[in-house]
């Protein structure tokens, strides 16, 4: 179905017609969500409320993008969830390996065509990348998501944060300085190609 | 030239990488990248900030967000007449009590009304308190002037000094030690009809009447039993009627809704 029209159908009270809506944009908002809190429960407790959320204000959309609408509310949604999260700090309860160590993110969620040293790889950058991304204060990091993760370009980012344009530039200039300098902890695990181009820089 | 880049040219850089400068922006800066390795340098760490941001794999959702009915807290459509009958259910259950309260308290009302003149009446100044103890003895022993007789003798055992009985003149007993005397029994818990028994004589035959009279005629509801029938009928049937509507809305939502 058209996405106005299941927008509509939405804002007139028809949860199927918005369940729909929440199926195409689930996995963006869950990975919006995760790179912001940096944890799987707490995004997806944030994912879920944000679009319980968006239920509940889709009468205030005004049109234009639906997607940075839905993003402000995940954004909001992951400020709170932090804000809670800060109050009562809870415990992960992340399998162990025998050393007594925290698992590593659950294979299921991994890219089943990755051979297994590739999904090592690709598991030790991405904790890399999120370490780096857990550095950045919240406001740098939404900023970074939205626009470097996500895609969006700045104007989608300054409606989703409610901020002016120069302020999503400013911030994102700093967020890539930033996680630029806190990559290079990270240089054995960068691909090849940033390796070779960041060898050829630092000479 | 070349100078270490200030913020606002890394933020121009920033910008030309994300294709937000205008095209006499772009113009402008990449004739400095090519004049200035330092700014050049600066790009390429943006760049490979970008690109290693845009290397983290998209996860899927581990699970489906999709919405239930019950979290959104929507509710069944309920009929029109619902309304109705929940209000009269309410009304109904609402005057049934207020006929109970009232069939309860009017006997109450008018045997307090009552005893008044005569209560008041017997003491002079020392009428302030007493009233209050014969509205009290009035209801709750209604036998109280068949033990008048030997409750009034009591003070006259007890302290055979204080001629309260037979004194034929009341202005004389002026002495507050009498006063005492006659009124203690009065205020005693266990002597309430003392206060009516103290007085012997015309007053007390004249309040005797009234209370056998009420005595005599059991108090006739103000409200009838038959409309608290009917309210009680109307409030049973009102709600049944109630539930069963909302009972058959949410089953048919529910059927719906799967």
């Amino acid at each position: 179905m058209y996405e106005p029209a299941l927008i509509n159908e939405a804002q007139r009270g028809d949860l199927d017609s918005f369940n729909t809506l929440v199926l195409t944009y689930q996995d963006i908002l869950f990975n919006t969500a995760l790179r912001i809190m940096g944890d799987e429960d707490s995004a997806a407790d944030a994912t879920q409320e944000a679009f319980l959320s968006a239920f509940r204000a889709i009468k205030s959309y005004r049109g234009g993008s639906f997607k940075a609408w839905l993003m402000r509310t995940v954004t909001n949604a992951c400020y709170d969830e932090l804000r809670r999260l800060k109050r009562r700090p809870t415990t992960p309860l992340e399998p162990e390996t025998d050393d007594g160590e925290e698992m590593e993110t659950p294979r299921w969620l991994a890219d089943p065509s990755m051979s297994p040293e590739e999904e090592t790889e690709a598991d030790d950058l991405e904790h890399a990348i999120q370490h780096c991304l857990d550095e950045l204060p919240l406001e740098f990091r939404t900023v970074v998501v939205l626009t470097d993760i996500q895609g969006m370009d700045y104007k989608e980012a300054a409606s989703a944060v409610r901020v002016p344009l120069g302020t999503i530039k400013s911030r994102l200039t700093r967020a890539r300085l930033r996680l630029r300098e806190c990559l290079q902890g990270f240089w054995e695990l960068l691909p090849a190609a940033f390796r070779l181009e960041g060898e050829s820089l630092r000479t | 030239m070349t100078q270490t880049p200030s913020f606002r040219d890394v933020e121009q850089l920033s910008a030309y990488l994300d294709g937000q400068l205008k095209p006499s922006e772009i113009a402008r800066l990449e004739s400095r990248l090519q004049a200035d390795p330092a700014l050049a340098s600066v790009l390429k760490d943006l760049r490979q900030a970008r690109g290693i941001l845009r290397q983290l794999p998209q996860r899927r959702a581990p699970r489906n967000f999709t919405l239930t009915p019950k979290m959104v807290g929507l509710k069944p459509p309920l009929p029109r007449t619902y309304p109705v009958f929940r209000f009269a259910t309410v009304l109904a259950t609402l005057l049934l009590f207020f006929t109970f309260a009232t069939n309860f308290m009017a006997p109450r009302l008018v045997r307090t009304a009552a005893p008044f003149p005569y209560g008041v009446g017997g003491y002079g100044g020392g009428g302030g308190g007493e009233p209050e103890l014969s509205m009290e003895a009035a209801p709750e022993e209604p036998a109280a002037p068949a033990l008048e007789a030997p409750a009034a003798k009591e003070p006259a055992i007890e302290e055979p000094a204080a001629p309260a009985l037979p004194v034929p003149a009341p202005t004389e007993m002026a002495p507050s030690a009498d006063d005492s005397a006659r009124i203690e029994p009065t205020l005693g818990p266990s002597e309430k009809s003392g206060v009516q028994g103290a007085p012997t004589g015309e007053p007390f035959a004249q309040q005797a009447e009234p209370d056998q009279a009420l005595q005599t005629q059991p108090p006739k509801p103000l409200v009838s039993v038959t409309l608290q029938l009917v309210l009680v009928g109307i409030a049973i049937l009102s709600g049944l009627i109630a539930l069963i509507l909302r009972y058959t809305a949410i089953r048919k939502w529910r059927a719906k809704a799967k």
